[in-house]
């Protein structure tokens, strides 16, 4: 069993693990030839199934084992996330699969070029262009220091028939889709709302209800509401963007997206959402919400499917560095399911 | 119901939810608040215990535009009650949850983390020189109470969002205020808000169970002290009219800002520490005390206030108004009432005397002088 490959985008990856992190401490990664998954299914609340094309994160990409060259791991998110953040400003970082006494762990090794010489002679380093000095200092030859630091995580190997139980939870085909307004300024309004069900439930006798409402529909609104007692507020967006399903994705072509839930949603309801028609409505628990939020950080765009009454599933798409607007959705498909009936349906659709 | 179809008796509509964030706030210690709607505006009153209470009255003149339509006594018979007509034709009272209400206004206060970034950094790039929040136009707040029994309606828009919260509106509890008597006046006295939130909150600092008030004529000058006594002490803060600015703070034995800022040689300077001084026994100093806890309740109408009048009544029930600008050249006010603690008669009569002492009774000019502690009452700790 081995796996060795260098980080590529330690930024990306810091963030990544830090947004998995807030919602369980936990991950199961598998690695395999074409990906790396890393999934997070906690006690209740929302899992994530994120899915990452190698070269999101990494290259000089090694895999090997003898079930097919998948490895699954056991990975506790907060020392990945420890380890990560000390590369921040590493030249380089590798991580290996390894054993010490028996153990596995993930070794991170981080190289860092430490430049104390020009630092003297450069005083104002800080505003300068880092990798300039880099070469510089390399010509200079004995201008620069490296130092190696190794970061021990450790972890579990999973077998196979471990995970066999382990499902993608499928989803019918949803009734919305939609594309999220910036997922901060969601989470701002979503935090005070909760905020407002618990005074509300201090003033009142009932107990804590934390439970937001949540809804969109075919014309662009996103409405996220909440009842208690004293009060019931709702905030509404509009001018979101519902986009177009592609009929290559979709089972039945054409035909299969004139059947589509979603076509039928497009009747219903207006873009100024004072209708009450034409919602797609998902009950969600308030601070369970607040941590998918915090995905924010990532800066990525974000598809929330609604399946009435049933299902809402994120698909975060991570921002593109060369501003590539195409390709970024198929970078990283990044699903968060909240499922508050526990029967699946098919889900075929992709974006 | 019938009342469904006809005009709202409310409507105002505020081009800053900020605004009445700020005035709300101030008597936002309480888990309901009563409104009350008249020709002249919104008031909000807090009432705790009967022994305190708050009210904030947004004028009309703060929301860009106010209807309200004094329900008809004829249309009374809504909501199967047959009241009288007397008690309909008044105007609408009811109660909602003020820490829901103050939460909705804030609702997008510092939201938008756009905000922080420059125009080309932000994520939608939709802003022109039209956009509300460059008009200045977000925070668009309307409130509405469609008819008896409804709920107050507060709709926020910002940009592309809309915020609508319907508070439920519950009966009225209390209906009687602390009496005060204007006309009866024992005292009154107007100073800059900030300075009796730094007496009160330097009082704060002990801990202390009750304020006392004394006012009086010393030498034909006022004299105006605030002091607290709790378990771990007292303190007192003086405010005299006599050189300097500032209120002498006589628990500390020198007076940080006293003497330095103002020269002694204007006495009579126009910024007098104290703008009215109003004693209508002059010869008797005024002293009533207060549960310091209730007071400090108003340390945010304090800490924002321009000014504020000090007022107690013969009966020793204290008034304090505030004014407070809201945006240049608009004020609000908001007042608070406090009704006395019973005197304990042993303490009165000699404490009465020991409170003549401590600001040197002007003789000296920069009043630090007053710090030297005499009955030892003055440890802070």
């Amino acid at each position: 069993m081995r796996f060795k490959a260098s980080i590529q985008n330690i930024t990306t990856f810091t963030k990544l693990t830090a947004s998995l992190n807030s919602l369980g401490p936990l991950a199961w990664v598998k690695l395999s030839d074409e990906q790396v998954c890393f999934t997070i299914i906690p006690e209740q609340g929302t899992q994530v199934w994120a899915v990452l094309s190698i070269d999101t994160i990494f290259e000089t990409y090694t895999v090997q084992s003898a079930a097919n060259n998948v490895i699954n791991l056991e990975v506790p998110l907060t020392s990945l996330n420890r380890a990560l953040k000390s590369a921040l400003n590493a030249t380089s970082a590798q991580i290996r699969l390894t054993k010490k006494d028996n153990l596995p762990l993930l070794a991170l090794t981080i190289a860092t070029t430490s430049s104390s010489n020009s630092y003297a002679a450069f005083p104002t380093t800080g505003a300068n262009n880092e990798d300039g000095l880099n070469t510089l200092d390399a010509s200079f030859g004995g201008g620069s220091r490296e130092t190696i630091v190794t970061q021990e995580v450790p972890v579990r190997v999973l077998g196979p028939d471990t995970v066999a139980g382990l499902h993608e939870p499928q989803c019918r085909e949803p009734d919305v889709h939609i594309i999220l307004p910036p997922l901060m300024q969601l989470k701002s309004i979503s935090d005070r709302f909760t905020k407002l069900a618990l005074l509300g439930a201090r003033s009142g006798t009932t107990a804590s209800r934390t439970r937001l409402e949540v809804a969109a529909n075919m014309h662009g609104c996103l409405r996220m509401s909440i009842k208690t007692d004293a009060m019931s507020i709702s905030s509404v967006w509009t001018d979101l963007n519902n986009p177009e399903l592609d009929p290559g994705q979709v089972a039945g072509g054409d035909i299969g997206i004139a059947e589509h839930p979603s076509t039928r949603m497009k009747q219903l309801g207006s873009a100024d959402g004072r209708s009450e028609e034409g919602w797609a409505t998902v009950r969600i628990d308030g601070r369970d919400w607040g941590k998918v939020m915090s995905v924010g950080r990532l800066g990525g765009r974000v598809i929330a499917c609604f399946c009435h009454e049933h299902a809402l599933i994120l698909y975060v798409y991570l921002p593109n560095d060369n501003g590539d607007d195409e390709s970024v959705l198929t970078r990283l498909a990044w699903r968060f399911f909240h499922l508050p009936i526990s029967s699946y349906y098919d889900l075929h659709t992709n974006f | 119901m019938e009342d469904d179809d006809e005009l709202p008796i409310l409507t105002v509509v505020s081009s800053s939810a900020r605004q009445l964030y700020l005035l709300l706030r101030c008597v936002n210690f309480s888990e309901k608040a009563h409104v009350q709607i008249s020709d002249e505006g919104l008031k909000f009153s807090v009432d705790e215990a009967s022994v305190m209470e708050g009210s904030a009255f947004l004028d009309k003149s703060l929301f860009t535009s106010y209807t309200y339509r004094s329900p008809p006594p004829q249309r009374s018979q809504h909501a199967d009650s047959d009241e009288e007509d007397s008690e309909i034709t008044t105007n609408p009272t009811f109660q909602i949850s003020l820490p829901s209400l103050l939460e909705t206004l804030q609702i997008f206060g510092l939201t938008d983390p756009n905000n922080s970034k420059p125009p080309w950094a932000r994520d939608n790039l939709t802003s022109t020189a039209f956009s509300n929040n460059v008009l200045g136009m977000n925070n668009m707040c309307r409130i509405s109470y469609s008819s008896f029994g409804a709920p107050l309606a507060v709709v926020l828009t910002e940009a592309t969002i809309r915020t609508t919260c319907n508070l439920t509106t519950y009966e009225p509890a209390f209906a009687d205020e602390i009496p005060f008597d204007r006309q009866s006046l024992a005292f009154k006295t107007i100073m800059r808000g900030t300075w009796l939130f730094d007496a009160i909150s330097e009082l704060g600092s002990t801990n202390p169970e009750r304020l006392t008030l004394v006012a009086r004529v010393a030498r034909g000058k006022p004299y105006f002290a605030l002091s607290a006594s709790g378990p771990l002490g007292s303190a007192r803060v003086e405010f005299n009219n006599n050189h300097n600015h500032n209120p002498v703070h006589s628990s500390r034995a020198a007076a940080p800002t006293a003497p330095s800022g103002t020269e002694p040689t204007d006495p009579p300077a126009p910024t007098n520490l104290l703008e009215t001084f109003q004693l209508s026994t002059p010869d008797t100093p005024l002293r009533s005390s207060y549960k310091f806890a209730l007071i400090q309740k108003a340390a945010r109408a304090m800490s924002v206030a321009t000014k504020v009048s000090i007022r107690a009544d013969t009966q020793g029930v204290l008034s304090l108004q505030f004014m407070i600008e809201v945006e240049s050249g608009k004020v609000s006010f908001v007042d608070f009432r406090f009704v006395p603690l019973v005197e304990d008669e042993s303490e009165t009569g000699e404490d009465g005397e020991r409170m003549e002492t401590i600001l040197g009774d002007g003789e000296e000019g920069s009043g630090s002088g007053g710090g030297t502690e005499d009955e030892g009452e003055g440890e802070e700790m």
